[in-house]
């Protein structure tokens, strides 16, 4: 049972910031891979399009992490071992109990796949020849693999703030889930934006009923996820979606379940009750992404709100 | 002998005194804190310079307090009344519990926290990246960011100490015996016998918080007057563990401390169902959009 006696960790912005957008990474190359998978040929150019996501967010989440540690090398032992840890085996550093560096070595090796996407992404809209790269880049077992890693930059996180003894974190076992939920949303969402300015009304209207049938699966992990905390009876439910402390409640409220859920359910539901014409799908996957991002913002400050109550 | 070395802290002989905070602070090389003036309202809630409702200043365990004794007071049997009699203040000295099955090690990304050959948990400063997970991670709250360095302190047994067969330097400052340094093993026999002695004494409500011995009591003091007590045994034992005489809450020490890592496998795998659900999901929204439109198409043909 998680105690009251926990100090907060104090991650901040730098980090919601960082997860948001390794979450989009991951979410895009989700859906690309999605498209490459259950798309047709029509389909395909916003498959490509899409790969141009994941790497140069990749790049970014690790600048973030490093602001947050202060120093470039710190971000380095996360992958590579101190001499100085010499109770530790190998040139390398995996702890198998910290989900901190299952993630790490995710993101680096996640990595590697979201260049192949951007390159295959440079070559099918002719911006530069990666011809030679097509039998990697298309190759079935890559993009599996890739799916794979994506779904561990996801989830990571979720299941990290999980293994803590911090009120609401470790308040449950959904929190993996719901970020793999959030992350899916995001990434189903850049690629309606992404549709849509292409005008591949096609594509968008398969997209349109994935971001919805999305948001229909995060509802029921959040609701599953308010309900196991409601059983805890320790105002950890309360410091999520009833705190002022950094508005928590209402970002909570308005981003994550407003935005992030209820409106791609209204919106966006086979016979929705908000008529949403194409060309104006962009502006709902965006609010959607600020819901995303909504989200995050809660989950993490919520933890400052319960130590606080 | 086993070469587990630890400490058994006698709450029930505690007299507050605060040596063993001073000998912390001066053997590990600690700024003592700076007096603020209670007026300065922002700075009293950052450095808890003054807490104004207690001789306790301290507060809380932090980066540059690894050691802290805390005082309980408990005026009256009942705290929302305004009966001011029988009240009684428990002392303890607090600090690193040094946990057989430690969360803050179990999380650690880079190795910093290790094991060290006394069964203590010690911090390579100079691999830890600051990262803070170990902070979320410790059931007890008492491993700190210092801000000034990047990294995280917390007590580490005197290390330096007992690498040259000394004590640590509370234990050898602590004018009661409140604090005894020694093997595990002999602590824990000592610290039964001193439980034991207390029940003779009347004193039934003495206990072991850290390892269960096998004693039971009764508090026989303040708001908890009466509650049955028993020895708790918590994250597989502590190296550092308590003779406490009300309840571990009163102390502000969990009941129910556990290990981070129970959340790990169940929290993974249903993480893994979702997104299998998601995937579904995904493959089933393109296989009823194009159905949809295929069947669209055929009608417009028909036409």
């Amino acid at each position: 049972m998680p105690t009251r006696y926990v100090l907060p960790p104090e991650w901040e912005w730098p980090i919601t910031i960082a997860l948001f957008i390794a979450g989009i990474a991951s979410g895009a190359y989700a859906a690309m891979g999605l498209i490459h998978f259950a798309g047709d040929k029509n389909d395909q150019p916003v498959a490509y399009r899409l790969g141009f996501i994941p790497l140069p967010l990749m790049l970014v989440t690790p600048l973030l992490l490093i602001i947050d540690l202060g120093s470039p090398d710190r971000f380095l032992n996360l992958l590579i071992k101190s001499p100085a840890a010499a109770e530790r085996g190998g040139p390398l550093m995996f702890n198998s109990n910290s989900p901190m560096n299952w993630g790490s070595w995710a993101m680096v090796i996640f990595g590697l796949f979201a260049a192949i996407a951007f390159a295959d992404a440079l070559h099918h809209t002719g911006r530069m020849r990666f011809g030679w790269l097509e039998p990697i880049s298309h190759n079935v077992v890559v993009l599996v693999i890739g799916e794979l890693l994506a779904l561990v930059v996801s989830g990571y996180s979720g299941v990290l703030l999980n293994v803590t003894n911090q009120g609401v974190w470790s308040d449950t076992w959904l929190m993996g889930a719901l970020f793999i939920c959030f992350s899916e949303l995001s990434g189903m969402a850049a690629a309606l934006i992404v549709s849509d300015r292409m005008g591949a009304a096609r594509t968008s209207a398969a997209l349109r009923t994935a971001l919805f049938y999305s948001a229909a699966v995060s509802a029921v992990v959040l609701v599953l996820f308010l309900g196991s905390m409601a059983a805890q009876q320790d105002g950890s439910l309360a410091a999520l979606i009833g705190s002022l402390h950094e508005f928590v409640g209402p970002v909570f409220w308005i981003g994550a379940v407003g935005l992030a859920l209820i409106l791609p359910l209204l919106a966006l539901s086979p016979r929705p009750m908000v008529r949403v014409p194409n060309g104006s799908l962009a502006l709902v996957g965006l609010l959607v992404l600020v819901g995303v991002l909504a989200f995050r913002y809660a989950v993490f400050f919520s933890a400052i709100s319960f130590v606080q109550s | 002998m086993s070469d587990l070395r630890g400490m058994f802290v006698d709450t029930s002989i505690c007299t507050g005194c605060k040596a063993c905070q001073v000998a912390c602070k001066q053997w590990n090389e600690m700024a003592p804190g700076v007096p603020l003036p209670m007026e300065d309202e922002a700075a009293v809630r950052e450095h808890r310079a003054f807490t104004g409702n207690s001789y306790d200043n301290t507060s809380h365990l932090s980066a540059t307090n690894w050691r802290h004794v805390k005082f309980i007071e408990q005026i009256g049997p009942d705290p929302s009344t305004t009966d001011r009699s029988d009240p009684r203040w428990l002392m303890m000295s607090d600090s690193c519990k040094h946990c057989v099955q430690a969360g803050c090690l179990e999380v650690c990304p880079t190795g910093a926290l290790y094991r060290t050959q006394f069964g203590s948990v010690d911090i390579h400063q100079d691999v830890c990246i600051g990262c803070r997970y170990c902070v979320g991670a410790c059931p007890f709250g008492v491993i700190a960011f210092n801000n000034r360095t990047g990294r995280v302190n917390k007590c580490i047994l005197c290390q330096d100490r007992l690498e040259i067969g000394m004590g640590t330097a509370c234990a050898k400052a602590c004018p009661t015996s409140s604090l005894n340094f020694g093997a595990v093993d002999d602590l824990k026999a000592m610290a039964n016998d001193r439980v034991k002695a207390l029940h003779a004494r009347g004193q039934t409500d003495a206990y072991i918080y850290g390892w269960d011995l096998g004693n039971t009591g009764k508090i026989t003091a303040g708001p908890n007057k009466g509650a049955a007590v028993q020895d708790v045994e918590v994250v597989g034992g502590l190296n550092v563990f308590y003779l406490l005489l009300d309840k571990p809450e009163v102390y502000g020490l969990p009941s129910h401390a556990a290990l981070p890592q129970r959340n790990f496998v169940p929290s993974a795998g249903v993480a893994l169902i979702s997104a299998a659900v998601l995937g579904v999901a995904g493959l089933a929204a393109f296989r009823r959009d194009r159905m949809a439109s295929n069947q669209g198409e055929e009608v417009t043909r028909a036409n």
